[in-house]
């Protein structure tokens, strides 16, 4: 009825029997304007991870679009934040939604979080032509639960764009606004009253949110956050129990003076 | 042999009553559609009879446990490589039997000289709403009968199968919980498994209850829930029977 894949459960693998492996484009030496973003970033509140990002695109000195998602539910125990080149970072972000659920269906066991971890490096190593050529660079940040861990816990990853991967201690930042969300957090991590890990979700979500605020300040391709015009955040957070996405309304009552 | 058609014909029904002999101690797999979801039910050991396939869909089915395997990774695997290539919203039932499961498992019956599938399934695919609950009862010569709504249930044989089924229509008639209708369909599993009447000599609720409470001692109901209301895409869920209630 079906041969079993190289690897059982490897999405990839089953694309590549069907001859449908992912292919990659060589960059031409004039390349078009690319489509880019970015701040995004997480850090570790009292009950999980918190991770948020802008929602702006842009091209050059375009803003292209205020309503990109850069922040996704891989599965109900992961987080992907996209910083760079949608195009990949959203092809990025399919490949392992899809990956993740068929190893938990067809295996009747979720992939472990070093699995999770490694499947986006391994998709980073096979964009190098792109990043290489700087064209197609991704440098995104993960969450995912440790489901090893007793009690479970939420962990931080980042990576860098050749795909070695690395766990955060307290947070992660990515993006062309990541330098100026670096500064607070370290700051914030020192010499915060509370401490982020310390934060109630309602704190949390204010903290992000005056974060992005900052960055946008620094950086054209950051959108801020605007409750007078409702432009908000996107923020999701992840718990041993699973995702919860953060609303504009709920934001907006938390926002609100 | 098989170059003479009343020979292949003969072997084709030897094929038959070969499977029916196989098949007949397997557990029965029972589906209803409610207005909150879809109810899987089966009674084994564990991941061995009801199975999530991707986001809205979900088997169930009872016979040979690597029959059963093959059968479940191939759906699932039709369904990701059509999830991904296309989008999640295309992979549909209708498909993945028609086009799929249904013509590889008629080919592999008609095939004489290999093994055929010792297999009766049923699979469901949840729709916005109880009406459009879509059930495919599949067989083990790839033939299969399509149902919208209701409750379905894959068993051995035929006529308990039958019966079972028009009892079922009556019996969730009204039925909103998933905790009663669990109940029921639990009754409807004992009364097949134990070869009790399904027509008005069936037995009285009260010993039909205690019946599948005593049968299931020491196995594992397997329980599939499809969710229709649920924030994430996929809606498939394995509630126990304490769950709900029960």
């Amino acid at each position: 009825m079906s041969r079993s894949t190289p690897i059982a459960g490897d999405f990839l693998s089953l694309l590549a029997e069907h001859q449908l492996a992912l292919t990659r484009v060589d960059a031409a030496a004039a390349s078009p304007v690319q489509t880019q973003a970015t701040t995004v970033f997480a850090f570790h509140f009292a009950d999980g991870v918190l991770m948020a990002g802008d929602r702006r695109a842009t091209a050059g000195n375009i803003i292209v679009t205020d309503r990109v998602e850069k922040i996704i539910e891989i599965d109900s125990t992961s987080l992907l934040a996209v910083a760079g080149v949608p195009a990949t970072a959203f092809e990025m972000a399919r490949v392992l939604q899809t990956s993740f659920e068929y190893y938990r269906r067809s295996q009747l066991q979720p992939l472990s979080l070093p699995a999770r971890v490694r499947a986006l490096a391994r998709l980073l190593r096979e964009n190098l032509p792109m990043t290489m050529q700087g064209i197609g660079i991704v440098v995104p940040l993960f969450a995912g639960v440790d489901h090893a861990a007793s009690p479970p816990k939420a962990q931080i990853y980042f990576y860098d764009p050749l795909g070695a991967q690395f766990q955060a201690v307290g947070y992660a930042a990515s993006g062309s606004g990541s330098g100026t969300i670096r500064s607070i957090l370290s700051f914030q991590e020192r010499f915060g009253q509370p401490l982020p890990s310390r934060m109630n979700l309602p704190d949390a979500v204010r903290f992000a949110s005056r974060l992005l605020t900052t960055a946008s300040e620094f950086d054209s391709a950051t959108g801020g956050v605007n409750p007078d015009t409702n432009t908000f955040a996107t923020i999701k957070v992840l718990r041993p129990g699973g995702v919860e996405t953060i609303t504009d309304e709920q934001q907006k009552e938390i926002l609100r003076p | 042999m098989t170059e003479e058609p009343y020979r292949w014909l003969e072997a084709i029904a030897n094929r038959r009553e070969y499977v029916g002999e196989q098949l007949k101690s397997g557990s029965p797999v029972l589906a209803a559609s409610l207005p909150d979801g879809i109810l899987l039910l089966g009674v084994g050991s564990g991941q061995s009879k009801v199975f999530e396939l991707f986001d809205r869909h979900a088997l169930a089915g009872l016979g040979h446990p690597a029959d059963i395997e093959k059968i479940r990774q191939a759906a699932i695997d039709a369904a990701h490589i059509e999830a991904f290539t296309r989008a999640p919203e295309d992979v549909s039932l209708r498909r993945l039997v028609g086009f799929g499961l249904s013509p590889q498992l008629k080919t592999n019956f008609e095939q004489i000289f290999s093994a055929p599938f010792l297999v009766e399934l049923l699979l469901a695919e949840l729709g916005a709403e109880p009406a459009h609950d879509l059930f495919f009862r599949l067989h083990y010569d790839g033939s299969y009968q399509m149902q919208t709504g209701g409750a379905v249930l894959a068993a051995s044989q035929p006529d308990p199968e039958a019966a079972g089924q028009k009892w079922l229509k009556d019996a969730l008639q009204g039925k909103t919980n998933r905790s009663e209708a669990a109940d029921i369909l639990l009754q409807a599993w004992w009364c097949i498994s134990e070869n009790k009447p399904m027509t008005d000599q069936i037995p009285a609720e009260e010993a039909r209850r205690a019946g599948w409470r005593e049968a299931v001692k020491g196995r594992v109901i397997e329980i599939g829930w499809l969710a229709r209301q649920n924030a994430r895409a996929a809606r498939y869920q394995a509630p126990t029977i304490s769950d709900l209630g029960l």
